[in-house]
């Protein structure tokens, strides 16, 4: 994007931070209308920053920028409330939504749908972390993103059978199985129609979505690892 | 015409600083070189002593000269308290309170999931290790109050919860003699949230 262009009042959240030359930061933000992108806050590193303390992940911010390139400078930054700070669990979890984001989203690639899918999980996380607000994030990401998770029915057109049992081809969708467990990847048609409808009542549908969300996520993330569940690990090992 | 290899070689190294890119790096030698041989000198001897004689403290991590650091060995301070800091600095700052004479444990950074950095790469073992000699009875988690540092203490305390250590975390609020007009609003907003009860 070589446009130059200047954003006002837009809201966004702070997915990462790095520092930048002595004083500075890059913050990568995610943002309603202008999706992924990085800003450079000057000065925001030195002790009386006004931006000091502000750019803080989780938190509803609206943000003003300018310029061209890649990264643009930051203008203005204003906290919006209302969403209390992450703690414990949740707070973990919320760097895993960060990184999925920071790995997943193109820059400069709007979606307002997950921005708002987004900013509701972190709301329901700040009631305590559930499973199923990760699997809804998780859909949404993924079909958001056009990686074509379709839950209604098979890779031929097949509406989905509540009573069988699917293997997920990467790309081209679900391939009925005969029996289950004959794929890597199986997933029963209940787990499949309940992620469909968010219904995350039922423990093993939750528990197999889990599975499914994995190995998708593990794939479209080239295989790579992800940080936040390396280190996730690591606290369980203490 | 060229660069003497010398000369390279010390722009290369001085990169080695935080925030310092080639043009400042070529600066800074040229300024040693040209204007100031004796302050070069004494860097250069003050950067080998420090390497030579700086080590970590066993007990609490920080930079010290000795095996254990002298706070470590004092009888004045109190060994049922330990407090968990991210930096040197961070320590300076909580004995400048006098307002705690326990002792410390300094991580030396602290958790940054997106930076990979882990419990396993702060070396949290060491710190377990420490708070268990038999004598800490409460560990005070004083990292920030940002996310990484409220990441940090999470991780500290879920390590600690199952031996039987008294776990605290640091208050935060208004800032004494703080007006209420003039407090950030997430400041403000979080004070309420964390209101606590005044009758018993
Ligand atoms: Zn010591």
């Amino acid at each position: 994007m070589t446009l130059r262009h200047k954003v006002d009042s837009q809201p966004a959240f702070v997915l990462h931070a790095y520092p930048h030359r002595e004083t500075s930061l890059i913050v990568e933000v995610f943002s309603r209308d202008f999706g992924r992108v990085a800003l450079l806050a000057r000065g925001a590193r030195r002790p009386r920053s006004v931006l000091r303390g502000l750019l803080l992940g989780f938190q509803p911010l609206e943000l003003g920028w300018a310029g061209k390139g890649e990264v643009q400078t930051l203008m203005k930054a204003e906290w919006q409330g209302g969403q209390p700070l992450l703690a414990g669990k949740a707070l973990l979890c919320g760097y895993y939504l960060n990184e999925l984001l920071m790995y997943l989203l193109p820059r400069e690639d709007p979606h307002e749908r997950l921005f708002s899918v987004y900013a509701e999980t972190l709301r329901r996380f700040a009631g305590g972390m559930l499973e199923s607000d990760l699997r809804r994030f998780e859909r949404a990401l993924l079909q958001e993103l056009g990686y074509g998770l379709t839950l209604e029915s098979d890779a031929r057109g097949v509406p989905l059978d509540a009573n069988g049992y699917y293997a997920y081809e990467i790309e081209r969708g679900f391939v009925s199985l005969q029996r289950p467990g004959s794929s890597a990847l199986s997933v029963s048609g209940k787990t499949l129609l309940d992620l469909a409808r968010e219904d995350f009542s039922d423990p093993s549908s939750l528990a197999e979505a889990k599975q499914l969300m994995r190995a998708l996520i593990a794939h479209y993330t080239g295989g790579a690892g992800l940080k936040t569940r390396k280190i996730f690990m690591e606290l369980q090992e203490l | 015409m060229s660069t003497p290899s010398s000369l390279e070689s010390l722009i290369e190294a001085l990169r080695c600083l935080p925030g310092i890119g080639p043009k400042s790096a070529q600066r800074m030698a040229y300024y040693l070189m040209q204007r100031d041989r004796s302050g070069a000198q004494r860097l250069a001897d003050s950067l080998s002593l420090a390497l030579g004689a700086l080590r970590h403290c066993q007990r609490c991590n920080t930079f010290t000269e000795a095996e254990i650091c002298d706070r470590c060995l004092s009888s004045k301070r109190d060994a049922s308290l330990l407090c968990v800091v991210e930096t040197p600095v961070d320590m300076n700052m909580m004995e400048q309170t006098h307002a705690y004479s326990g002792l410390y444990y300094v991580l030396m950074g602290r958790v940054s999931p997106l930076d990979g950095i882990g419990p396993r790469e702060l070396g949290l073992d060491q710190l377990l290790a420490r708070a268990c000699d038999g004598l800490v009875q409460e560990v005070i988690l004083a990292t920030n109050f940002t996310n990484e540092g409220e990441v940090t203490a999470h991780y500290l305390s879920e390590m600690l919860k199952n031996h039987a250590i008294r776990v605290s975390r640091i208050a935060r609020g208004v800032p004494v003699g703080g007006e209420l007009e003039y407090v950030d609003s997430g400041t403000l907003a979080q004070a309420v949230r964390e209101r606590r009860s005044l009758s018993e």
